[in-house]
């Protein structure tokens, strides 16, 4: 995987846009947390300073200025874990104990805790502790002596490099494990997004047939590969039927051409009498009129195929149309020794193309009778059978064999028996494009003798 | 009638004006928008047939312009745009009538003229009569040399087109359209059964037959032949 492109996702980038405010947040937590803990240890310091002087001038009172002086050699030696430099000062400003090596200008004795910048001049060599300040405490003894306690800030300054150090590591391993995440994030991410690049470039491609896998998570990953599965169904299905149409014209529209043009051909072959040039020309016009019902047949269902509708799409008064449709056909099957029944239940309305729908009825109707016999029956119903529209057609006539009943909406099938009656095949593949269409079930049912066409709408 | 022919196909445009002139009609032919919107705003015509894509200026532009200009010459336009929304696209710019090539000669003959004649109106007590056959269409009554005929709600509406459009050709999609609002094909033998159902109560045992087929063409309700 390329680092440039994981720089540029989504997830990488809201993972360093979180990793920054984190780090901001830690630092303000902790920020706050070094100053409090500052201001104790300061305090504490304090204390014990004060403690200390107290302790300091306790002996000395009872004890006198012999034991105080041991006292602050004694500390002296000690090795000064504490880090504590203590100075006695006579009345005349000399030096009588303590490891500090002067008093500190202008530090009055008056027994409150100050910080006091030491210089390193003051500090004996041997020591390791550094320039800076220090917070001391001074009082003034009975005899007017000067005795000072100071806190070398060492010990402070540790802290402080402690809780600093602390800080620092809790910040990158902050920001490291939010960047760690962003990747990880990130890298789930990209790899998901290319298993479907891959896919649709294999589709781009020309291999239709590829789908994305889906994760099973569920997640939007899956939905967004649901959707565009369902998309490349529907492509494929499109660029199918126009596969097939194209097929389908190539066989079928050839044969009546090409009867056309022979047929011109031979008749200009030689002069002819003009009583035969009518007779061809009225031959040409039937054939000519016959082509173009195909072609209109064809494109029509092509159309519903597509799906592609802007204004004709409405509320449809189905019940309406039936009843209109069923009797310009009643008469015609009267005409024909057939009878047409209708029960169609009023009030029933779908939404989709009337004309669209008006033409599949009739392709129904049309069938129905042309193809049963003399006195034949047949029914058409509408009814509403628990919230579904379903209309239904059906005739005593031949039927449709069981292995036929699929092969009859493909385009220009046509069964055996029916090869000498006038049609183009057309007629139930626009039934079942439109039936596709409007979300119509389709179902050919047999009835021993006769067919059943039932449309179930299911929205 | 005075035709202006708008359309660019040369060799149609040529059969369709040599078909019209053989009609009787007479006809202005232009190749190109520009010039058929010319003379469609200099001449007086009584129809106008214009192709829908035309080259310089498209046909539905034009009929939009000649609305625009309180002119109401009615017009037919050709398209070979056959989709019901194509239609609607053609009769929403103002055009009267929309056939979709390639279309039968005899029905743009026969919708022209539809189209110029427009239909005769009620007389003033509303009825309709053609010879001795009155329709009466405020009390749905039809009645022919005194006889009474009962007529279906559909068969009456069929007689009312027929009746307006008497001594005109009608063909059998203009039918379809017109009193069924179907604009498909559906088998001819359909409008032939209307026709000969309402052709046995109007002119069954009556001397002379009003209603005629047009063999290849259609019907027509005429008190002459």
């Amino acid at each position: 995987m390329n680092l440039h492109r994981l720089f540029h996702t989504t997830a990488i980038r809201l993972a360093l846009r979180y990793a920054l405010l984190y780090a901001l947040l830690v630092t303000v937590g902790l920020g706050v947390l070094y100053w409090a803990t500052s201001r104790y240890v300061d305090a504490q310091l304090a204390v014990g300073l004060k403690q200390e002087l107290e302790r300091l001038t306790e002996i000395d009172r009872r004890s006198g200025r012999k034991h105080l002086i041991d006292a602050i050699q004694a500390e002296r030696y000690s090795g000064s874990e504490n880090r504590r430099f203590y100075l006695l000062l006579g009345t005349d400003g000399q030096k009588l104990a303590g490891g500090l090596l002067d008093w500190p200008p202008g530090f009055v004795a008056d027994k409150q805790v100050r910080n006091v910048w030491i210089e390193d001049d003051l500090i004996p060599l041997r020591m390791p502790d550094k320039d800076g300040y220090w917070p001391m405490v001074a009082t003034r003894l009975s005899g007017g002596e000067r005795l000072l306690v100071a806190q070398s800030v060492r010990q402070a300054e540790d802290l402080q490099e402690f809780i600093l150090g602390t800080m620092a590591a809790i910040l990158a391993v902050s920001i490291g494990l939010a960047l760690t995440m962003g990747w990880l994030l990130g890298r789930e991410l990209l790899l998901r997004i290319d298993a479907i690049n891959a896919i649709a470039r294999q589709v781009s491609q020309g291999n239709l047939s590829r789908r994305i896998t889906l994760s099973g998570q569920d997640d939007e990953f899956d939905e967004l590969a649901k959707h565009l599965n369902m998309m490349l169904e529907r492509i494929e299905k499109l660029l199918m039927g126009m596969r097939q149409v194209t097929d389908n014209i190539a066989h079928d529209l050839r044969r009546p051409l090409a009867r056309v043009r022979n047929r011109i051909e031979v008749t200009l072959m030689e002069a002819r009498e003009p009583g035969e040039y009518r007779r061809v020309l009225r031959e040409t016009l039937t054939d000519s009129n016959e082509l173009m019902a195909t072609f209109t047949a064809l494109l029509e269902i092509a159309q519903a195929e597509a799906g592609s509708f802007r204004g004709q799409w409405g509320t449809v008064d189905l019940s309406g149309l039936l009843v209109e449709l069923g009797e310009l056909y009643q008469d015609d099957a009267e005409a024909r020794h057939k009878h047409l029944e209708l029960q169609i239940e009023s009030g029933l309305t779908v939404q989709g193309s009337r004309h669209l729908l008006a033409q599949a009825i009739s392709n129904l109707l049309d069938n129905a009778i042309k193809y049963t016999g003399d006195d034949g029956v047949i029914a058409l119903k509408a009814l509403m059978n628990t919230n579904r529209i379903v209309v239904s057609l059906c005739d005593n006539g031949p039927g449709i064999p069981a292995d036929q009943r699929q092969k009859v909406f493909e385009r220009f099938v046509r069964l055996e028996s029916d090869r000498s009656t006038p049609g183009n095949g057309l007629g139930l593949s626009l039934v079942k494009a439109v039936a596709d269409l409007h979300k119509v079930h389709l179902e050919l049912k047999d009835l021993h003798p006769g067919l059943c066409v039932e449309l179930q709408f299911m929205s | 009638m005075r035709i202006l022919l708008i359309e660019d196909d040369q060799s149609a445009a040529k059969y369709l004006e040599k078909g019209l002139a053989e009609s009787g009609h007479i006809v202005d032919y232009a190749a190109d928008g520009e010039d058929g919107l010319h003379l469609a705003l200099t001449g007086k015509y009584d129809v106008l047939v214009v192709d829908r894509m035309l080259p310089k200026r498209d046909g539905l532009s034009i009929i939009r312009m000649l609305r625009a200009d309180k002119n109401k010459t009615p017009v037919l336009v050709l398209s070979a745009l056959g989709e019901v929304d194509d239609r609607v696209d053609g009769l929403r710019a103002g055009g009267d009538d929309y056939l979709v090539k390639p279309y039968a000669f005899v029905e743009l003959l026969a919708r022209l003229d539809a189209l110029v004649r427009r239909g005769r109106e009620r007389d003033d007590s509303g009825h309709l009569r053609v010879a001795d056959l009155e329709l009466d269409l405020v009390k749905h009554k039809v009645v022919r040399a005194g006889r009474v005929i009962h007529l279906q709600p559909k068969e009456l509406r069929l007689l009312e087109y027929l009746m307006r459009h008497a001594g005109q050709v009608i063909t059998r999609t203009m039918l379809l359209e017109q009193v069924w609002d179907f604009q498909f094909d559906p088998r001819t033998s359909v409008i032939d059964t209307q026709i000969s159902r309402l052709r046995a109560k109007i002119d069954k045992g009556f001397s002379r037959s009003l209603l005629h087929t047009i063999r290849g063409v259609g019907y027509k309700l005429d008190e002459s032949a």
